[in-house]
Order: C-alpha cells, then structure tokens, then sequence
C-alpha cells in the first residue's frame, strides 16, 4: 500500500452503522432461539470448568468449538463477508479455531485430572467469560438499542471470543496458547472497525484480550515465586 | 412480484420528490448541464452517482429497494455515470438489482474499475462486476487506485481496441500518487482520470487539472464532501448572502457547484442513500455556475468558517 501514512482507520470502512447494524438484526431473527440456547449451556458448564473436572473442560471446549463454527460461518462468512470482503479470511480462521477446539475437546477427553490453576486465573477467566456471556449481550440496552441487535456468545464472534478467553482461563493448561492467537486478532481487527464506526463499547474486545494475557503472565509470575 | 417491487421503488422516489416540487403543476426542471468526454465528444451530464459505502448494503431487501429508489431518482433527474468497484463490497451486486427494476435505463454510462494486485485476475474481475451489473459491456474501465497499473492499463486499451469497452480511465484519491497519475495523464492515452477534488482539497488545481485540459482527459471528482465530513463540518454554518449568485440552495448544492464550474471537471461523483439528496445533487448541475471571481470567493467564504 503506497503512501500508507496518509489512510486513517476510516479510509478502510467501507459499510455505513445503518447497515451493520441491520445486518445484526436481521440474522438474530434468523437463528433465534440458538442465542439462548448458547449462553444458558455456557453458564452451566462454567462451575464445572472451574472446579476442572474431565466433564467440565470437555464440554466447554465443545461448546467454545459449536460456537466458533456458527458465528464464522452463518454471520462472518454468510453476512459480514457481504459488506466486508476482508471477513472472509476470518471465516476461515473461525474454523480452524473450532477445529482445534475439537482436538483439544478431544485430548482432555483422555486426560485423567486437572492440574489446579490459580485462583486469580480461574476467578479472572470466570469474570471474563461472564462478560462475555452476559455484560456484552446487556450493552445494546445500555446504549439505547433495540435488543434485536444484541451480540451474543455464539451467534456473534466478539462475546464468542470474550467468552472463549475466560474458559481458557479457567481450566488453563500450557498447551492452550494454541487457542489463543486467533481469537486475539479477532479481538483486534474488532475493535479498529468498531472503532471507525464510533460504535460505544469498541474497545471492549481488544481490553478482554489484553486482560487476558495481564492474568496469564501473573499466572506464570506466581507459579515461578512457587518454585 | 417483480412488477410490484418496481412499482414500489419508483413509488419511492416520487414520494421522496413531492414536497420538493414548486406547486401542484410542477415546473418544468431546467436542463442538466452537460461537458463533453474530450477524447469523444459525447455530452456527460455534470453530476454522476458514487457507490462507496451507501451502496454496500449486503442481502438486505430493504435497503436494497431505497437503493434502487436512488438510481430511479438519479436516471429521472437526468443523471448518466454511475461509478462503482469490487473494492466496494456488494455496491455492484445493488447496481445490477436497481438496474434489473429499471430495465436498464438507456441513457446508463456504467464506470467500473479493475482493482486486483495480480493482473492475470483482471479478466476474470472484469467479467464478475459485468455479471453483477448484467451488463455486456462497461461504458468506462477504471484502473482502480492505480494498482498494477503498468499491467492493466495495456490490456484495458486492448478491450477499447476490440470493442468490449468504450473509455478507459485510472483513479486516485484523497491526493494520493499525483505524481504517478500525472505521469499515466503524459504517457498513455487515457480517455478518463478520477481524482479528490473540493472547496477545500485543491492540490489538483495546480497541475492535474490544467493537464487534463492539455491532453483532452475527461477528469471524474469523487469525495466532493470529503465522505459526509465537509458537510457535517459546516451544515449548522450560515449560508452567504450571496447564495443565488452562485446557482445553489443549500451547503450541498454550493459545494458541487464549486467543483463542476471548473472548466477541466467533466463529473462529479457524490453518494448517496437518500432520494431528496440525489435530486439536490443533480440540480447542482443546473442553471447558472459560479465564474472565476465567484469561485475565489466561495473559497474564502469557506476558509473563513
């Protein structure tokens, strides 16, 4: 790109609020009720990753790979990708996140007991995902909207990114940084285009992500000092 | 069902012009101004429709139809060029519904551009946008951006050679790589060069314009509201008294007359989504237009806010 100092983040926005948001509306409408569906299982299975049982880190990494594949495929890939030709590389990259989420599912399946995590990891990631559950769905009333263009966990890639960092978090293991760079450059891309769009909450998905790699690296501070 | 949806959108655009009409006999609007295409000599009215961003609406049928009201609107007023490019998301799918309801208006000058790093994907770009307009044959091809312009500018003059295109044209914006265009304008026979150009960004002034008068290059303006910002900027400003000495009515008008009174402008490409704001566009290309004073004075008027 030639004299790339001379573009700002709106030169690369190339769909109005209006449309976006109508876009959101309209595929809630579409899928409902599987926006309920995703978050009510979600938060079931949020104690029992905690407590990190074989059942609990299985079923998260499941549903973390349902919700991967359903927003990458019927809203980026379907409908973003419509007014925004860049999406499409994200689509694909939603499914290879699911895809390993699945082999992750996969291998904590065989894996007989959890080593125990910190407690500032597992209370963090809790408040992580539950933002992601709960807070970024509520944002839209906060803000005046109408609840048709809630993003949910599942259904919309920024709660399901949020949601995925706090379960990582939660029942984390070494391995799982594996699972974290294309959620983090979702979070990003996310961000710089709600950005330009001077949508309120913009910042939230990048924030999530950075608190993440904050709890992460006082995670490993303390299992040095452990030593 | 199709007949009902065009019904429809042409209900639409009549609607949106109704309160504008003068009284219930509705006076005859005046001519649109035209400029000739140096290279031909065919008359292209002043005022053109752009697609960037308000014409990327997706699959959304409702947006689709007030798209389609626009371009109803824009070809009743007496509008020619639409302009569009694959880097605009489904703006070239929307083109070709609102084209399909309107039964292919014959007085359509299509502009599209080829935008695609490797040229051995020009061709096939080439005949996706045509697919998406359902047209055979584009009036103006546009090397997007001047991406790999060494290599598309020869094969675009191959197609006008063969008749599978009538103008060929390059584009820059924001005054990006004037020195580039500049050198395309000297060196290569285009019929077309799509640049910035407004009250307030007048590098273009200086030499692209006065070079395209030179070389008989047709000079398409885009961002001539700097993308809604120019207007937002300076819609709650105060009008001139001076106002009907320039031809205008409002903010809209007064900036699109600045542009095309200068002799090298052949078109000027404002979007839109709104049927109100299609007709005001286009009578900015009616009636009288400032001269060189008048202009200079429309400059310091708006330096000045």
């Amino acid at each position: 790109m030639s004299e790339w100092w001379t573009y700002t983040l709106s030169d690369f926005l190339m769909f109005s609020p209006r449309v976006y948001l109508r876009l959101i509306e309209r595929y809630n409408e579409k899928i409902w009720p599987l926006q309920i569906v995703f978050t009510v299982c979600t938060l079931a299975v949020l104690p029992f990753a905690m407590k990190r049982s074989r059942f609990g880190a299985v079923a998260g990494f499941l549903l973390l790979a349902a919700a991967w594949i359903l927003s990458g495929w019927q809203f980026l890939w379907e409908r973003y990708a419509t007014i925004n030709w860049a999406v499409s590389y994200f689509a694909a990259a939603f499914m290879v996140q699911a895809a390993l989420l699945v082999l992750f599912a996969l291998r904590e399946a065989g894996t007989d007991a959890s080593p125990p995590t910190s407690r500032m990891a597992s209370y963090g990631g809790a408040a992580i995902a539950l933002s992601g559950l709960l807070v970024f769905p509520s944002l839209t009333l906060i803000h005046g909207r109408p609840i048709a263009t809630a993003e949910s966990f599942g259904a919309m890639p920024d709660p399901t990114a949020i949601t995925t960092f706090g379960l990582l978090l939660v029942s984390w293991r070494r391995s799982f940084w594996l699972l974290l760079p294309i959620p983090i450059l979702w979070c990003l891309f996310s961000t710089l285009t709600l950005w330009s769009l001077e949508e309120p909450g913009a910042t939230l998905p990048l924030a999530a992500a950075i608190i993440t790699a904050a709890l992460l690296l006082l995670r490993s501070g303390e299992r040095r000092a452990a030593l | 069902m199709t007949l009902k949806r065009r019904t429809v959108i042409k209900g639409l655009a009549a609607a949106a012009w109704l309160p504008l009409l003068p009284g219930p006999a509705g006076a005859q609007a005046a001519p649109i101004l035209t400029r000739p295409i140096p290279s031909s000599g065919e008359p292209l009215p002043l005022v053109g429709l752009g697609t960037w961003i308000t014409f990327n609406v997706g699959n959304d049928s409702e947006l689709q139809d007030e798209c389609a009201a626009v371009m109803s609107a824009f070809f009743d007023g007496g509008g020619r060029m639409i302009d569009s490019s694959p880097m605009y998301g489904s703006s070239q799918p929307t083109i070709g519904y609102g084209l399909r309801m309107l039964n292919y208006p014959d007085s359509l000058f299509s502009a599209e551009k080829v935008w695609v790093s490797n040229p051995a994907h020009g061709d096939g770009q080439i005949d996706r946008s045509l697919a998406y307009w359902g047209l055979p044959k584009f009036d103006l091809l546009q090397v997007h951006n001047l991406l790999s312009w060494e290599e598309h500018l020869p094969r675009l003059f191959e197609m006008k050679e063969a008749g599978a295109l009538r103008y060929v044209g390059i584009t820059t914006s924001e005054g990006r790589r004037h020195r580039d265009i500049e050198r395309v304008m000297a060196e290569h026979p285009v019929d077309f060069v799509q640049i910035t150009y407004n009250i307030l960004d007048r590098d273009v002034e200086e030499r692209i314009l006065p070079l395209a008068q030179e070389r008989g290059i047709a000079v398409i303006v885009n961002r001539p509201f700097r993308q809604g910002s120019l207007i937002r900027q300076i819609e709650d400003e105060a009008l001139p008294d001076w106002l009907p000495e320039t031809g205008a009515t409002n903010w809209a008008q007064f900036l699109l007359k600045f542009i095309v009174s200068h002799p090298a402008v052949t078109c000027v490409i404002p979007a839109t989504t709104s049927v109100e704001h299609v007709r005001e566009n286009l009578d900015a290309a009616r009636g009288a237009l400032p001269d060189e004073a008048l202009r200079r004075r429309m400059i310091d008027y708006v330096e000045a806010l």
